[in-house]
């Protein structure tokens, strides 16, 4: 009876809200009449690396910060990643390869003055190989040195000493924050998620769309000249944009971790600051140095395997109705790690299939049990128990002749890093919304496989290009949230995204091929290009490592024109191997039928 | 060739009318009029009749802003610099927008921080100027404001401007050399006049009415008149002569750049936008041109 009033008011509620829903079928807007909203010029959705950068470029800039009104909306709690850092030395299990370019736009913006430089780390050197043929293509930092270094000098005072700095994406964010707290131009709502977003009424249709209106969780409405969607893969700006997204899911799913390992000898040794990357034909697998003796894994695999290795333990409570279980065993991770950086592919594809069978219930394995088949199999594979290509060689002592050509021997894995998630190329169709006043950054517009470590460094050049296109539209006093003061940012990164997007899918696909005219070509071919050091150099300047880009030579355009010839290279070579995916399948039956046959020898 | 000999009778007349002002009321031709008005429910559509002149708008707004600073930086260094780490740049100043159409321009330049009066002699045009502002919010009556009359009207309202241009509109006109002496009349002394238009040429025609009218139908067959279109040197000797003598001479046929200047407008295809060609680019004007002047302090 007490509960009567309640009850009438919310049946009063709901009828009040009758008309509400039936006039936004007629295409009106009831919000834009109801209550007060707040103007503002930009507003960001999404904190990401992507979105923050962007803001912070906004505030960086003088023309922008005296004359606009931004807004940045993220749903999670933005202090969290203020106050972030990592208990006993550990790492965050997201680390990016900040190329150069990224990094120098970043110094300019203020973005990376906060960042703690003692958890990042340069990497100087950067082995890919073919886990096939075993070609392999080494790149320096002091090889682009050497060829672009007669005008390298007169940019720089101090040469780049490094191809990338791998940094925690926390970090990074953290640093981009602080940066925009200092500033106080951009207004941070965090906390806050994006109920929905409407298209403002207009009395007429030749004056051009309405401005969208954004109905916060927490009650307030924003209305926005441009709406920035930096709001990841699944970007709601996107779908209110009516903006089509282009692209396939990959089978893969990239695992990722913060390994431990014994350090590099120091004297006989470089430092830890080489990246590997093995190409396996189930997806790369790249390891990234972070200290002497941390390295991140971004394992990209099937997605069963992905999930037998790297499930999170899981006890049995919240929401999820899943009985207890403790989750993948990290000892077998790090086994199968070391493994699939060194063993020939056969016995690594043999060793996934026991993973997928003891996670499926049947023959379950321990990890003595792995290791004693790892070993089984060096020694057929008539591996030395003190080369480096031994998952059992001693730490300790001389290290093997071999030892660079391979990452150290990994002997722990952080608690609690395992994870896995799926991977997607996408691509926008376009980054400008039609007459929606909308426009799209990082994720939001392009999604892509993690083996070229560009994904981040994407959505960082889409920042510094919008920010770029902004400042310009201000100076002239454009209406930034038009079409026409937004194509130049278009204009100057949806290609160059396009290019890399391509390229990287497939470079994947490329390298899942087994069939052996395919492997011998894209082995030939890595070695050639492994030998041509101009075409090396364009290919670390057009991945980025060189800042120079801005304000390239003439020789460095050369590079560059070299850069896209290989790409076209890359294009022939895949069409080699469609033309021949006939035979494929046949090469994918006698291959098994070795393994199942090596198998059989092992369990006589 | 027979293309190009009524054009160049087309030139001498259309000299000659520059060379004298006559003493007509009012510039407007009602058939122009007409045609804009039917136009007028296109000006805000980008993708559009008006696409091309919305591409070109930050490209003239550039050049504004360019002779803005470089004025100022004559005056005082350090000004100019501050000037230039903001974007209102015209903050303060009275600007007169001289055939605003559906506002482009007169948008651009209050959000630059100026007082601007937009002025059209189709009064649609006004219509769709003022409601389109009125959905801005950085655009209150207070620093933008439209009329419809024309600048001989205005002229006797004993209203002066600081900045007073008229973009893409003395190609419209009746009687160019009326309409131009009214636009430099209503310009303070030391203030700025800025214009733009197409070059009587072989190539503008090629491409003006030619391409962008016939063959691509980028623009309405009939917005332009290759004969009403005003080269850079008649503008530059309307300058140089009573009663509007702003420019004390000519070196080499070109003014001081501290005096006039002419800068070439040209479109890209190939990256869908416009670029303001260096000072001095050869042929940069035998198509769409932007001048600007400064009216002597002592010219009343």
């Amino acid at each position: 009876m007490v509960m009567r009033p309640s009850t009438r008011l919310q049946l009063f509620k709901r009828v009040r809200r009758i008309p509400t829903s039936r006039s936004s079928h007629l295409g009106r807007n009831v919000y834009s009449t109801v209550g007060a909203s707040e103007d503002y010029d930009v507003v960001i959705i999404g904190g990401g690396p992507a979105g923050l950068a962007f803001a912070s470029a906004l505030a960086a800039s003088s023309v922008v910060n005296s004359s606009l009104r931004i807004a940045l909306v993220e749903a999670g709690n933005l202090d969290r990643i203020r106050r972030w850092s990592q208990q006993n030395n550990g790492y965050s299990n997201r680390v990016s390869s900040i190329t150069n370019d990224s990094k120098r736009f970043l110094t300019d913006i203020g973005g990376w003055q906060n960042i703690d430089e003692s958890r990042t780390w340069p990497m100087e050197d950067m082995q890919v190989w073919d886990g096939i043929s075993d070609s392999r293509i080494v790149f320096s930092a002091s090889e682009i040195d050497d060829l672009v270094n007669p005008y390298m000098e007169k940019h720089f005072a101090t040469r780049p000493p490094q191809l990338a700095q791998l940094t925690e994406n926390l970090n990074l964010q953290r640093s981009l924050l602080l940066n925009l707290d200092r500033h106080q131009v951009v207004e941070i709502l965090d906390n806050t998620t994006v109920r929905s977003i409407e298209s403002e009424a207009q009395v007429d249709d030749s004056i051009g769309g309405g401005w969208p209106i954004l109905h916060t969780s927490t009650g307030r409405k924003l209305r926005a000249r441009l709406l920035v969607g930096a709001d990841g893969p699944n970007s709601p700006v996107r779908k209110y944009a009516r903006i089509e997204s282009y692209g396939w899911a990959y089978d893969t799913r990239a695992i990722v971790a913060t390994l431990f390992h014994a350090p590099r000898l120091e004297g006989l040794q470089k430092p830890n600051s080489t990246a590997y990357q093995r190409f396996l034909p189930t997806g790369p697998i790249a390891f990234l140095p972070l200290s002497p003796t941390t390295s991140s894994l971004v394992w990209s695999t099937k997605p069963p395997l992905a999930s037998a290795l790297s499930t999170p333990p899981n006890n049995g409570s919240g929401a999820t109705t899943s009985p207890p279980s403790p989750g993948a065993d990290p000892e077998i991770l790090k086994l199968m790690i070391n493994a699939a950086f060194r063993l020939p592919e056969i016995s690594v594809r043999y060793l996934h299939d026991l993973i997928l069978e003891s996670h499926s219930g049947e023959n379950k394995l321990t990890a003595s049990q792995l290791a004693e088949e790892i070993k089984w199999r060096e020694r057929s594979h008539g591996i030395d128990q003190n080369s480096a290509f031994s998952c059992f060689s001693s730490t300790e002592g001389i290290p093997p002749v071999d030892a660079e050509a391979l990452p150290p021997l990994v002997t722990g894995i952080q608690t609690g890093t395992p994870a896995s998630f799926p991977l997607r190329m996408s691509h926008a169709d376009t980054y400008v919304g039609n007459d929606t006043r909308t426009v799209l950054i990082g994720d939001a517009a392009h999604t892509i496989h993690p083996l070229a470590g560009q994904g981040l460094n994407m959505g960082i050049a889409d920042a510094e290009a919008l920010a770029d296109t902004i400042a310009s539209a201000v100076a002239v006093g454009s209406d930034i949230g038009s079409r026409t003061a937004l194509l130049p940012y278009s204009r100057s990164r949806y290609f160059e995204n396009h290019k890399l997007l391509s390229v990287t899918d497939k470079l994947h696909k490329l390298y899942a091929s087994t069939l052996p005219p395919v492997v011998w070509a894209r082995s030939v071919g890595l070695e050639v290009v492994n030998e041509l050091d101009s075409v090396k150099a364009a290919l670390m300047f057009s991945a980025g490592a060189s800042s120079i880009r801005k304000d390239m030579e003439p020789g460095a355009k050369a590079s560059h024109a070299a850069a896209t010839a290989f790409e076209i290279g890359n294009g022939v070579v895949n069409a080699v191997g469609l033309l021949s995916r006939s035979a494929l399948g046949l090469a994918r039956a006698g291959l098994a039928g070795l393994a199942n046959s090596s198998g059989a020898i092992r369990k006589d | 060739m027979l293309r190009i000999s009524p054009l160049l009778s087309h030139s001498v007349r259309q000299a000659a009318r520059l060379s004298t002002a006559s003493a007509t009321s009012s510039t407007v031709n009602a058939e122009e009029i007409a045609l804009f008005s039917r136009l007028s429910s296109q000006w805000w559509n980008e993708k559009g009749e008006f696409g091309l002149l919305h591409k070109m708008n930050p490209v003239r707004m550039q050049f504004v802003r360019e002779k803005i600073l470089e004025v100022s930086r004559d005056e005082d260094e350090h000004a100019a610099a501050k000037l230039d780490s903001t974007s209102k740049i015209l903050n303060g100043l009275d600007v007169l927008d001289v055939g605003c159409g559906g506002g482009i321009l007169s948008e651009s330049l209050a959000r630059l921080g100026a007082r601007t009066l937009g002025i059209d002699a189709s009064s649609s045009n006004i219509g769709i100027a003022s409601v389109h502002a009125s959905k801005d919010p950085s655009l209150p009556p207070s620093s933008l404001t439209y009329r419809n009359v024309t600048a001989e009207q205005l002229l006797e309202e004993d209203q002066r401007f600081d900045v007073v241009c008229s973009m893409e509109v003395i190609e419209h006109v009746d009687n160019p050399a009326r309409f131009l002496h009214s636009c430099a009349e209503l310009v303070k002394p030391g203030g700025h006049l800025f214009l733009s238009t197409i070059a009587r040429t072989p190539l503008s025609y090629l491409l003006t009415i030619f391409a962008a009218e016939h063959v691509l139908r980028l623009v309405s067959p009939g917005t332009h008149t290759h004969s009403k279109f005003v080269n850079p040197s008649e503008l530059l000797d309307f300058f140089t002569k009573s009663p509007q003598a702003w420019i004390s001479r000519l070196y080499g046929g070109s003014p001081s750049r501290h005096q006039a200047e002419i800068r070439g407008l040209v479109y890209l295809p190939w990256k869908g936008s416009w670029v303001l060609a260096p000072r001095g680019a050869w042929g940069a004007t035998e198509c769409n041109y932007v001048f600007w002047a400064r009216k002597p302090m002592d010219l009343q």
